[in-house]
């Protein structure tokens, strides 16, 4: 077996199977060219020629894929999820206790008692609030994470440390890492998809899902739920199918007279391939978001006849049409652009959350009850949450507003490898802070790996003298307690 | 137990690590430099390194590596390897005896290949990286014409060693075509690739590379190389992602300085310590915005700790760039793997320590923008600014009061944008203020007003980003546990790291205020670029080596150091090292040294014999073709297009983005300006690189994320690429224009397609060429009924995808 010359970005190709087949030089298609014998089958190894191609997990794999409900802005945990029953009849009393946010630091404050009623739900008793009516059914199939921490308050580094383990920019999110351990299984669409809210993108935009220092083929794609999905899929105006593929025949012959004195030169092969899927992808990625063939039930399941929730329905539905089709890792956000766009509860608390968990509840209920229906939620990882929770304290002098809070949240996962119906960790009788086995977003990093097939703490990209990883040098242990 | 392992060894793709290659095996000695040390390294230093030494054990260095372990055993006995603790407990079944304890085994070729070595004598050398720079003579060669340029005696050995020839020499076509990318990032005309086809005149060629080294257009491709290494951009990333004001002029400097051939060691002086020099000038002061290019959070979590995060990128960039060096990964511990103990990195930072952050919140300049106007201009300026910020916080002190009074919603669109919380001022504050204030405040709003008039009459003002304000430093560095600034420990000085065996730096008594730096910068300037480090000259000739060929002659051309790849032609990179010493640092007698080689001039052609013995071209039997670089591609699409605007220097200009490339945006479109369209046909080194909304079509082609030295770009071929060719607007505006350029009234479809393939690709059509472009462009027409302008629209556009058009040979 013959190696094959290859110039990745000037390393050897020892590093570049070291560093785990990226992107360099032949980001291309290793299974249609071994389809159409372009190359040898010597040269078509596993993880040398197409960045994205499927990889071995490391171990057998829990969940095949992950989707991801970013409810941007930061939802409050004492609201939603993590029943404070010592609150009630205390709105307004002033209390001393710590907290951190876009306001600085503060030692106390007038508390906000939460402003939605509580209930339990399901065989495991779980307290849910009136916001999540719809969700509240599916509670014994899901794993409550209340003990939540983040490094900071403010969106920005929240951000990413949310999507790619640091508060500093520059490094690959989560769904790049996934991509790049297992590669993806459909070759006409992208491994990493990102629906943002139609209103705008989250603050720091592309950042958040930038795969940093590796090469782009493991940047999450932003997939449009109407017209055309990806950036430059749809032909221009006036330029039909039949017309373009008219056009790549002439380009590929043009490429096939350029490559005959070049026989050595496989980067070329590798082009013309890439060329083939951009013509498939044009048909694969408009029919992945087509819901033409879901019928009126399903989507009424997910709420798209009801204007209120017709956005994030589609898109929900649309994410499980892509876990159907084998796309990896899909981040789907609740809320955009600024204040009360998204969850960022500064000013009337229950204005901006009726609205936000009034546009999620149902959808999100509907995809865990489908997924489930079709026997996808046992290999589908659905993770709910935001960038940080929110005190239990008003921000200002009058009003139910709340601050941000990376003391202590709850964030939520189902489906494959969870166990149902727990409740892991506590905050403090406020809301405040972790008490209990506090969480780090490292261990919900962890958490997702491992469930996916891969150990945390041996995924590593070597880059600036380091062998990098997701959750960081330390060890970092995945929460056991709640998988399956 | 701390070896960390990669998943793809766990995925056992990796079979034979440092197998010698077939060229070089034969029955060669184990070349421990380059088969042996790798390996300890990535497989035992983690636990038995420089960092740590279980069980007394080491293999840090030679002494170390070959004395009695605390176990009484020796893991290498040269010569025996019966004896040798290491091949045993590699080879042990016993679970608590394996080595190592963790992760894959080694593979059977890795432990024959330490076997041997020890059999061999276990010959041991110290790492190539960190030994003082050799003068070594090129060889005396069989071949004549590979004797005169060093270079190719030097690699023209080195295939003869392994048995393999050289490539013919490229054709005169493919090579003035390579030459043209390799210096300017442009193809070169047809016409200019006719006259120099058709010259015969023996100093052909080094005209060329003369005119071309003099052309504008060079120092826009090379200096493009040095941002990607500065990992240069215009904005701060985070929720603002804000501008960084006159960043474009740290661009311009850097082009400059590749356009005058300023030395390379003034060019690193003048980035490091332009503040400090004994000349200090517009030029030098500007050349510091090389400490503010990075990222930069206005509201961190933890500002300390925001602080050393600003520092360590300093130090990762400088260490890399510079030096070859992974200082950074000392921060938190002893390097794992070089010898640079956690010391080294606080001594290191040492030297920096007088700069300020790039900006704290509500100051986001007064750091980092240097005012390069006259005094007395500085003085009005100064005066009207004192006064400007005397009037804000009084007009505040107002508004705040009135503000404490409203609801929390109005409360709350008063810390929003300034736009809201004027309507909410306008609306309310009035009712919310008392008669006196109300008059107060009005009448400062007259004052600030006028103020701001006086400030438009006084002549403009200039500022270069830099280093402006100081840190005052009052107290040593201390070196800080595990990293955390927090947890400061021993205090350090500055000092050189250790494996320089360097004396200590002495430096210049003076006080150290906000007006005035340490003037230790200088200090570390002047030893960086001091000709006898080991580091400094190999790591800049080995990065004009991998932007011609593609590769470095060490190929990790960040990393010298033990994890690095080792050289492929050792003796070569000393010995361009002390030519470009011997040159006073000219980086284009550099240039001229490499591309006058025969080695440069070598035919890209593959080989069935030469992929066979040396597939990955380790010994440079022929030279690597390549794709464009994203920067190129666009470029050459607008010099295909006849567009192309060649104006230098300036401001940065905003190519028109889709509302699609936009909405991912918080605030789409925010931080994007307009450009005309005369601008918009400039250089791609001059689009403005905002970190949160990097240009798609460069992205697509591979343009670095900007928030991390780049050593080399990626190069792959994704569909993505296809796509934006095949559909973007941009490419799709080229193409049109290029219809526009080759097809006026009554040209022929023949003639158009000849003419447009030589406007793109510098050559002229083949004849098959000709009757595929006709033919396809009749064929649209009576097809597809399109337009014979659309049909021609479209065979531009698939000339613009030809792989000819992407790959240099």
């Amino acid at each position: 077996m013959k190696p094959k010359k290859r110039n990745f970005c000037g390393r050897t190709r020892r590093e570049f199977l070291w560093q785990g087949g990226c992107g360099f030089g032949a980001a291309a298609l290793s299974s249609m060219l071994a389809k159409d014998n372009v190359l040898s089958a010597a040269d078509n190894q596993p993880g040398s020629l197409n960045p994205l191609a499927a990889k071995l997990p490391h171990f057998a794999p829990k969940a095949k894929s992950v989707i991801f409900l970013f409810m941007y802005g930061g939802p409050s945990h004492m609201d939603t999820f993590d029943y404070k029953p010592k609150m009630t009849g205390m709105d307004g009393k002033t209390v001393d206790v710590k907290t951190f946010g876009r306001g600085g630091k503060r030692t106390g404050g007038r508390i906000v008692e939460p402003r939605w009623k509580f209930s339990q739900h399901g065989e495991c008793g779980k307290w849910v609030s009136s916001l999540f009516p719809n969700l509240a059914n599916h509670v014994d199939d899901i794993a409550f994470l209340h003990s939540m921490t983040a490094d900071s308050p403010i969106h920005g580094s929240a951000m990413l440390m949310m999507n790619s383990g640091k508060i500093l920019s520059g490094s690959p999110a989560l769904g790049s890492w996934v991509n790049y351990g297992l590669g993806s299984e459909n070759e006409n669409l992208p491994g990493y998809v990102v629906m943002l809210d139609p209103k705008a993108g989250p603050i720091s935009g592309a950042k958040n899902w930038s795969s940093g220092y590796m090469p782009a083929s493991y940047a999450g794609t932003v997939f449009r739920g109407q017209g055309s999905p990806i950036l430059n899929l749809s032909r221009p105006d006036g330029v039909s199918e039949a017309m373009q593929r008219e056009m790549i025949d002439s380009i590929q012959s043009a490429n096939q007279r350029h490559m005959e004195s070049r026989v050595h030169n496989s980067d070329l092969a590798s082009r013309i391939a890439s060329y083939e899927l951009a013509y498939k992808m044009q048909s694969a990625a408009p029919e992945s978001v087509d819901l033409a063939d879901e019928d009126e039930k399903t989507k009424q399941l997910y709420g798209i006849d009801n204007p209120e929730t017709n956005d994030f329905g589609t898109r929900c539905l649309i994410a499980r049409r892509l876990v159907d089709r084998g796309v990896r890792f899909i981040q789907l956000y609740s809320g955009g652009a600024h204040n009360d766009d998204n969850w960022d509860a500064h000013g009337d608390l229950e204005l901006n959350h009726n609205r936000h968990a009034g546009r999620t509840d149902l959808p999100i209920a509907g995809l865990l009850k489908d997924l489930k229906q079709r026997g996808m939620l046992d290999e589908t990882l659905v993770v709910w949450g935001g960038e940080f929770g929110r005190q239990p304290t008003a921000e200002y002098a009058k009003g139910s507003g709340r601050d941000h809070n990376s003391y202590g949240f709850t964030m939520w996962m189902a489906g494959g490898g969870i166990k149902g119906g727990v409740s892991y960790g506590t905050t403090d009788e406020l809301g405040a802070a972790a008490v209990e086995k506090p969480l780090h977003v490292k261990n919900l990093h962890a958490t997702v790996l491992q469930l996916m097939g891969l150990d945390p703490n041996n995924l590593s990209y070597f880059f600036s003298g380091l062998d990098q990883k997701l959750v960081g040098v330390e060890h970092v242990e995945p929460i056991r307690e709640i998988m399956a | 137990m701390k070896l960390v392992f990669h998943p793809l060894l766990l995925f056992g793709l990796l079979v034979a690590v440092n197998l010698p290659n077939a060229a070089t095996a034969a029955e060669n000695e184990i070349d421990f430099q380059k088969q042996i040390q790798p390996l300890l390294a990535k497989h035992c230093y983690a636990c038995h390194g420089p960092d740590e030494a279980e069980s007394g054990l080491s293999f840090a260095d030679k002494d170390s590596a070959f004395a009695e372990a605390d176990s009484g055993d020796h893991a290498i006995v040269a010569g025996d390897v019966d004896s040798s603790l290491l091949i045993a407990r590699i080879l042990s079944d016993d679970e608590g005896e394996q080595m190592p304890p963790e992760g894959d085994r080694l593979s059977k070729e890795q432990i024959e290949l330490l076997s041997k070595w020890i059999e061999q004598g276990a010959n041991w050398k110290n790492h190539w990286g960190f030994e003082p720079l050799s003068d070594p003579a090129p060889p005396v060669v069989e071949a004549v014409q590979w004797q005169s340029n060093g270079i190719d005696a030097f690699v023209y050995q080195g295939l003869h060693r392994a048995g393999m020839k050289p490539n013919a020499p490229a054709s005169k076509q493919a090579l003035i075509r390579r030459l043209y990318y390799s210096l300017t990032g442009l193809p070169p005309t047809a016409e200019q690739v006719q006259s120099f086809v058709n010259d015969q005149s023996p100093d052909a060629y080094q005209q060329r590379v003369n005119d071309l080294l003099a052309a504008p257009q060079y120092g826009e491709h090379w200096g493009r190389h040095w941002l990607d290494l500065v990992h240069f951009a215009e904005t701060n990333s985070y929720e603002r992602d804000g501008p960084k004001p006159n960043a474009w002029k740290y661009r311009d400097y850097v082009i400059r300085s590749f356009n005058d051939d300023k030395p390379y060691d003034q060019f690193v002086r003048e980035q490091l310590a332009g503040d400090e020099l004994e000349e200090v000038t517009v030029d030098t002061l500007t050349a510091t915005g090389f400490y503010r290019l990075g990222i930069w959070d206005d509201e961190p979590a933890d500002g300390l700790q925001a602080k050393f995060d600003g520092f360590d990128d300093i130090i990762t960039t400088t260490g890399q760039v510079f030096l070859g060096l992974t200082l950074n990964c000392a921060r938190c511990h002893d390097h794992k793997i070089d010898p640079i103990p956690q010391t080294d990195y606080y001594s290191y930072l040492s030297f920096f320590q007088d700069l300020t952050p790039y900006g704290v919140r509500g100051n986001g300049t007064g750091f980092n923008q240097i005012d390069v106007t006259s005094d007395e201009v500085k003085a009005a300026y100064r005066a009207n600014d004192a006064k400007r910020v005397e009037l804000e916080k009084l007009i505040r002190e107002i508004e705040q009061a009135g503000i404490a009074k409203m609801s929390a919603p109005d409360q709350r669109a008063t810390e929003g944008p300034r736009r809201d919380r004027q309507r909410v001022l306008k609306a309310k504050l009035k009712d919310n203020l008392d008669g006196d204030q109300w008059t107060r405040y009005n009448d400062l709003k007259q004052q600030f007003t006028a103020n701001a008039e006086a400030a438009k009459k006084l002549p403009a003002r200039e500022q270069v980003l830099g280093v402006a304000r100081y840190e005052r430093v009052d107290k040593p560095m201390n070196v800080l546990f595990r990293g955390s600034p927090h947890s400061p420990a021993d205090e350090v000085q500055p000092r050189f790291p250790e494996l320089f065996d360097a004396a200590n730096p002495e430096f210049p008594q003076r006080e150290s205020t906000t007006e005035q730096s340490t003037g230790r910068r200088t200090v570390l300037a002047d030893w960086i670029t001091s000709d006898d480090n080991r580091l400094t000259a190999r790591v800049m000739v080995n990065r004009i080596w991998q932007f011609h060929f593609g590769r470095g002659i060490v190929r990790s051309s960040n990393n010298f150091g033990q994890l690095g790849t080792p050289p492929t032609h050792p003796e070569l990179l000393d010995y361009l090292a002390n030519r470009f010493i011997e040159s006073d640092y000219s980086v284009k007698a550099m240039h001229r040294l490499i591309l006058n080689s025969k080695t440069y001039q070598m035919s890209s052609r593959g080989t069935d014999a030469g992929m066979a013995a040396d597939p990955n071209n380790d010994l440079l039997w022929r030279f690597d073709p390549r794709r464009l670089s994203s920067e190129e591609v666009r470029d050459s699409m607008l010099a295909a297009s006849g567009s192309l605007n060649l104006k230098s220097y300036g401001p940065s200009i905003y190519p028109k983005l889709s509302r699609e490339a936009m909405s991912g945006q918080s605030r789409p479109g925010s931080g994007w300006g307009n450009s005309s369209p005369e601008d918009q046909n400039r250089r791609s080194v001059y689009i403005y690189v905002k970190r949160s909304l990097l240009t798609p079509l460069l992205s697509a082609f591979d343009f670095p994320d900007p928030d991390v030295t780049c050593e080399g770009r990626f190069m792959t071929l994704q569909p993505s690429q296809a796509l934006s060719l095949l559909n973007g607007e941009f490419a799709h505006q080229q193409a049109v224009r290029m219809r526009q350029t080759y097809g006026g009234e009554g040209v022929s479809d023949e003639a158009f397609v000849k003419a447009t393939i030589r406007g793109a690709i510098s050559r002229d059509a083949e004849p098959a060429e000709v009757s595929d472009g006709v033919a396809f462009i009749q064929k649209l027409q009576q097809t597809h009924g399109v337009s014979a302008e659309k049909a021609k629209d479209l065979y531009c556009l698939s000339v613009l995808n030809w792989n000819e058009f992407l790959f240099v040979d």
